[in-house]
């Protein structure tokens, strides 16, 4: 059987499982042995990729894999018995011949794997690790990925993701950063943090035009997924904060496909075609949008999330509820006042109130460190200007915005409407 | 929530006796009963107890240590394990699969708490 069939299998059909094992061997070895963890698992992958290459695909594949992991990870114990320390409060169960393999199947149970993945998550999203390292270590621990496949993701060298995961691992060493899910009043505060890293996640995916479609894709369905194993837990569920955050992802993640056209240039909310937009999805997103309303609490998320709403709730550009979205906006800014949201907020004042009240907004933040540099700020105003053809000083907008973008096919974009407006004037 | 500690007495080497196949088989009743003492939460720990003990016994003042003598009666291995009261205790004692292939006697003995 082809080596490359086989290696695609493990790449991705076991993504999820590999995040399953990685936890599960956590919680066996201790946070602090988090690499011995990750070895497990690549050796447990390298041996099946060598084994089906051999002898095919056996019929229930993780479970084969799961067992490799197993006995891989025992074997480990009795070799290192005296070289490692481990933390784990189930360590003693492998030092005894009768309790090593019941344990080893029991936590490798359902609910068991689902209690790791979301101590894997508190681990990962601790406060204490930069965001940067924290997003990388849950794509690899949790998510499966391979370090060139994060490097893809994040538009970056595999060096610096290696140098990352490093040190997300050191520190978790250094505090002893326990493997655990927080009770009490510390568990709001770190579930906030976790629902950070997963919204970073989901926005690094879904930003505009950046890398491969298909692994930014991957990046949203992970986050989603992430959000999914959270809901579903004892400890944390019918959170308002947590249904919101899905709601908001739904929501979008349901018009993924529409905002590119075929040559992967990014569409504005009129151009594209709503008919692509993915309704299962966006049912989903409703449904937790409601949920999100039943318990106490409010949050950026359900602002930003209802806000989606509007924009899935119209079936054209020219039927978008701008009253409703702007008085979002300004619950919103109420929250967080930052430019970037203000810039956003500028583009319902237009629809709402016109043009000129949009140009006001944005000269007041025109001097903010935060938009001098920013593209999008740009592009934002020459909207406006051409909306009142204003061509000139759209253009002198444009401009700036295409020395600013950091992306090649943005640029594309933001000259073809800078020719455009050109034409227009002579 | 109690604590218990149970310890499994069989004559002598009694493993030997079993044939290689009920062995396994043995073993696989085990691990299903204890991996259902854990899955309940039940199971603190269980150790299986290797040979070579030693017993330690003063007489007149003279502290001396010796083999235990494993011939007739050792003791096999321990369960610590929580249960609500004794009864249950014994219960969980009584469905060891030991007995189904072991002449075997299980002491269950109540740990004191502190303030128990």
């Amino acid at each position: 059987m082809a080596t490359q069939i086989i290696s695609k299998l493990i790449d991705h059909l076991f993504r999820h499982e590999s995040g399953k094992i990685v936890s599960v061997l956590t919680r066996i070895f201790g946070a602090e042995n988090l690499d011995l963890a990750e070895d497990v698992m690549q050796d447990s992958l390298i041996e099946a990729m060598n084994q089906w290459d051999y002898k095919g695909v056996p019929e229930n594949p993780s479970a084969w894999l799961f067992k490799v992991a197993k006995n891989k990870a025992l074997n480990i114990l009795n070799r290192n018995k005296y070289k490692r320390q481990y933390s784990s409060d189930v360590i003693h169960y492998m030092r005894s011949e009768w309790t090593a393999e019941p344990a080893m199947n029991h936590l490798f149970s359902e609910k068991e794997i689902l209690d790791d993945q979301l101590r894997m998550m508190f681990t990962c999203c601790h406060p204490s690790i930069s965001k940067d390292s924290q997003v990388a270590l849950a794509l690899k621990t949790l998510c499966g990925f391979s370090i060139p496949e994060i490097a893809r993701a994040f538009l970056t060298t595999e060096e610096n993701i290696k140098k990352r995961l490093v040190r997300a691992r050191q520190k978790i060493r250094e505090l002893k950063i326990a493997f655990e899910v927080p009770s009490g009043v510390s568990l709001e505060d770190r579930l906030h943090a976790v629902l950070e890293t997963i919204y970073l996640l989901f926005n690094e995916g879904y930003s505009a035009s950046k890398g491969n479609d298909l692994v930014r894709y991957e990046l949203c369905e992970e986050a989603i997924r992430l959000s999914e194993i959270i809901v579903s837990h004892e400890a944390v569920k019918d959170r308002s904060n947590v249904y919101a955050i899905l709601a908001l992802m739904y929501l979008n993640a349901c018009r993924f496909t529409a905002r590119t056209d075929d040559m992967g240039r990014i569409l504005t909310m009129a151009e594209q075609n709503r008919s692509l937009w993915d309704l299962a999805l966006m049912q989903k997103g409703f449904n937790y949008l409601e949920k999100s309303t039943a318990y106490k609490g409010l949050s950026t998320y359900h602002i930003l999330a209802a806000i989606s709403a509007h924009h899935c709730a119209a079936p054209n550009f020219e039927s978008t509820d701008w009253k409703g979205i702007l008085s979002l906006y300004d619950s919103l800014a109420r929250i967080d006042s930052s430019p970037v949201v203000l810039l956003n907020r500028s583009i319902a004042l237009s629809r709402v109130f016109g043009v000129s009240k949009a140009l006001e907004q944005l000269e007041q933040l025109r001097d903010k460190p935060a938009m001098a540099s920013y593209h999008l700020f740009y592009s934002t105003e020459a909207e406006f200007y051409i909306q009142i053809n204003e061509f000139q000083k759209a253009c002198t907008s444009l401009k700036k915005a295409i020395n600013l973008s950091p992306l090649e096919s943005e640029k594309e974009l933001l000259k073809d409407k800078l020719n455009s407006c050109l034409e227009k004037m002579s | 929530m109690q604590e218990f500690l149970l310890l499994i007495r069989t004559e002598g080497d009694v493993w030997t006796s079993l044939s290689p196949q009920k062995l396994q088989e043995h073993i696989a009743k085990g691990t299903d009963y204890i991996g259902r003492l854990m899955k309940e939460g039940k199971l603190k720990s269980a150790a299986p107890l290797d040979k070579g003990s030693r017993i330690i016994t003063e007489s007149n003042g003279l502290i001396k240590d010796g083999p235990f003598n494993e011939a007739k009666e050792v003791i096999a291995g321990y369960f610590h394990i929580t249960a609500n009261d004794i009864n249950e205790a014994v219960e969980i004692a009584k469905s060891n699969p030991i007995f189904t292939d072991i002449p075997t006697k299980i002491e269950v003995h109540l740990m004191k708490a502190i303030g128990g």
